[in-house]
């Protein structure tokens, strides 16, 4: 059996353990899991959907830039929920463990570890593409913030009292005569 | 066998503490897990001089004035601070009977576990609209009922500990009371209720957020939550005017505490300071225009919002009166609201009981079409969806939908005004005339069951970006869904506080979404007699 039959054959083990120890990193997974539906489950569906695309075009060798929109839809939830820098991108580094995971279960597919060096190879690439995606969007949060600052919205909290504000005036008043 | 490498230790190598790689994530009772306060996932706390000013004031209480920081160990709450809570729980419990029922009657059926926005965008299980009132639940348990009192934790009972009010802060400040999992209660329990208490009850020790006490303190002192003093406000809304007559030729003047005038109009200060919010208020100023409303403005109560909502009933009650002691010392017959999201919660829920009946006011009626509004017979109060629903509805307006062609749009029901006071058809009927295209996003979550912007009950402050941005992702998603089958650009809400905050929701999910109020869409549409319109390919945003 040639390595891209075997990643073929065993994509929904694949998928299935990737996305479910990607899911397992939320302190409560069992929601995110089990429900389908996209609008009720977010979080859940945009994840599976994102890596399930992104494994598909690991397997058709796609261009690099091919990855970014997959990975967009994963690692944009994940640059904003609370995780480590390295816990929000490190679901695509672990796809080359569950791989070797699935393939050494299987004395079929055994032997094929050996072959993994390109794979990991486009793994780590959309590992690294990742890596720049998540940057990107701790980038815009703080775009965000400085967006709202100068907005003037910050007026809310930190407005001076107009009373105190002529007191004060008169104060600064009465000190220069 | 293959040289694998080991899921531990590469995670190691990653980094220290649970990662998904180890597969070690805590799974620990929800009670044995402590909370950890960072920057990023807590709001900064309050001032102490906003703080101290707000408890010198008649009728209000915010007592434990210091500086403290939610990261340190000690919170410098009061010796007796348990004392406190403790006897703040009993007289609650004694004064709210929906209290004492919502602590009760909760079955855990799990019906409300997956609604809230906030579940779903973290998967925190505290979270979870159940666990969150279990927080306080396992306290009253423990202290006001016979098998807590007796069994302890066996019961699902917990002694009161710092702990627990850290915990308390951490979770009453991930809940923006919009009520969504109220929706789905087989019981109607109303968790933001829940999350109300344990934010007055945090009061009481002093632990709180400048973000809600801000705002506060302005609307009490100047009328409005920016702290607007009345020449600001009024110079503001002149502004507008100014730029209403050079992109439409159109001369308007409103006035100002007008004693006499038929109509008060009230609508968020937002509306007349912050973008996008101004194209909605010049929307309003066109449509009393071309209407020829008889009615005033207020640079006293110049706020619709009433942030008290988020902070205490006492508070609450205080803010809201000023619209109506307002309202009566102008003379007008009723109050016209504008798009507004808490203050309808407000009015509709609880005014009539805090400050109400307003007798020396008239059951609005419609100077325009003659429509009684008999819904707003007890509060006097109407929505200018309303309002302006039954003004199309008769003929009254001249509009042109394809001066909304580079609109397509999507509605997003604001929470309270969905929820609270069930305005669901009229903006769509509004929606429907004023613009050619818009599409509805995915039915579960429109209408009761609409998503929150994440960002409500003064959770729109800048330092916890990363909380709004996980809160809010939900609405997102089903934006986000509408753009990419429907081409949609525009997303129009009737809620101020949405009007600042999905304008950042959507810059970070689904940046080629804007977002606009409706009234701002009706004042594109609109055709004014003796207009010199200019070419306005962005409507009331064109910039001339």
């Amino acid at each position: 059996m040639k390595l891209a039959d075997a990643l073929q054959n065993k994509k929904e083990q694949i998928l299935s353990l990737w996305v479910d120890r990607t899911l397992d990193s939320y302190l409560e997974p069992g929601f995110f899991k089990k429900s389908k539906d996209k609008f009720a489950n977010p979080v859940g569906v945009n994840i599976r959907e994102g890596l399930t695309k992104l494994y598909e075009l690991l397997l058709s060798k796609a261009e690099q830039a091919q990855y970014a929109e997959p990975l967009d839809q994963v690692i944009r939830i994940r640059a904003v929920q609370d995780f480590t820098p390295a816990q929000a991108v490190s679901p695509i580094l672990e796809l080359k463990w569950v791989v070797k995971q699935v393939l050494s279960a299987d004395k079929d597919t055994r032997p094929l570890l050996a072959e993994l060096d390109s794979f990991d190879c486009d793994v780590d690439r959309a590992a690294l593409a990742a890596f720049d995606i998540y940057m990107n969007c701790r980038e815009q949060l703080h775009k965000a913030r400085i967006f709202e600052l100068k907005s003037g919205n910050f007026i809310l909290s930190d407005a001076g009292c107009p009373s105190a504000l002529i007191r004060k005036n008169q104060q600064d008043k009465s000190q220069i005569h | 066998m293959v040289d694998v490498v080991k899921a531990d230790k590469l995670a190691r190598s990653v980094v220290e503490g649970p990662t998904l790689m180890t597969g070690s994530i805590p799974r620990k009772s929800w009670m044995d897990i402590p909370v950890v306060f960072k920057p990023g996932n807590y709001c900064y706390p309050t001032n102490p001089a906003t703080q101290g000013y707000l408890d010198r004031q008649p009728g209000v209480s915010f007592p434990n004035v210091r500086e403290w920081n939610p990261e340190d160990e000690d919170w410098k709450l009061q010796e007796n601070w348990k004392e406190i809570i403790i006897n703040g729980l009993a007289e609650r419990l004694d004064k709210f009977r929906s209290l004492k029922i919502f602590m009760d009657c909760c079955v855990r059926c799990g019906a409300c576990a997956d609604k809230c926005h906030f579940f779903l965008g973290t998967g925190d299980p505290k979270n979870m609209p159940v666990l969150r009132a279990e927080l306080l639940r396992s306290v009253y348990r423990q202290h006001f009922t016979l098998a807590g009192k007796l069994l302890g934790k066996m019961a699902g009972g917990r002694e009161m500990t710092t702990a627990i009010i850290k915990e308390w802060f951490m979770y009453a400040y991930q809940c923006t009371e919009c009520r969504r999992c109220s929706v789905f209660c087989p019981y109607g329990i109303d968790t933001a209720e829940i999350t109300m208490m344990l934010r007055e009850l945090l009061h009481l020790v002093g632990v709180g957020i400048n973000w809600a006490l801000g705002p506060v303190t302005n609307s009490n002192r100047t009328g409005n939550h920016m702290g607007l003093t009345p020449q600001a406000f009024k110079g503001n809304i002149d502004f507008l005017c100014e730029d209403i007559e050079n992109l439409t030729g159109i001369k308007i003047t409103p006035s100002f505490n007008r004693k006499g005038a038929e109509v008060l109009f009230i609508t968020p200060s937002a509306d007349v300071f912050a973008e996008p919010a101004i194209f909605t208020c010049m929307g309003y100023l066109l449509l009393f225009e071309a209407i020829g409303l008889d009615y005033t403005w207020s640079t006293y109560a110049s706020e619709g919002g009433n942030f008290g909502l988020f902070t205490s009933n006492e508070m609450m009650k205080k803010l809201n009166g000023k619209m109506y002691a307002e309202a009566e010392r102008l003379g007008v017959k009723w109050i016209l609201g504008g798009e507004c999201g808490h203050m309808w919660r407000v009015v509709h829920q609880y005014m009539d009981t805090m400050n109400g009946p307003p007798d020396f006011l008239e059951v609005p009626k419609s100077p325009i079409t003659g429509t009684v509004f008999d819904n707003a017979k007890s509060t006097k109060m109407v929505h200018i969806s309303e309002f302006t629903a039954d003004l199309i509805y008769h003929g009254k307006l001249n509009l042109d939908k394809s001066r909304n062609s580079h609109i397509r749009a999507t509605f997003h029901d604001s929470c309270n005004p969905a929820r609270a006071m069930g305005l669901l058809e009229e903006p769509r009927y509004v929606l429907d005339h004023v613009v050619d295209n818009w599409f509805e996003m995915p039915e579960s979550t429109i209408r009761e069951k609409t998503y929150c912007c994440g960002s409500g009950t003064a959770l729109n402050t800048s330092e916890i970006m990363e909380l709004r941005m996980r809160g809010g992702l939900p609405r997102a998603n089903a934006v986000k869904y509408v753009h990419e089958r429907h081409d949609v650009n525009t997303l129009a809400c009737v809620c101020a506080i949405d009007r600042a905050t999905l304008t950042v929701l959507m810059d970070y999910w689904v940046p080629e979404v804007k977002v606009c109020g409706v009234s701002e869409l009706v004042g594109n549409a609109l055709v004014m007699e003796g207009e010199k319109r200019q070419e306005l390919d962005e409507g009331l945003r064109t910039m001339v």
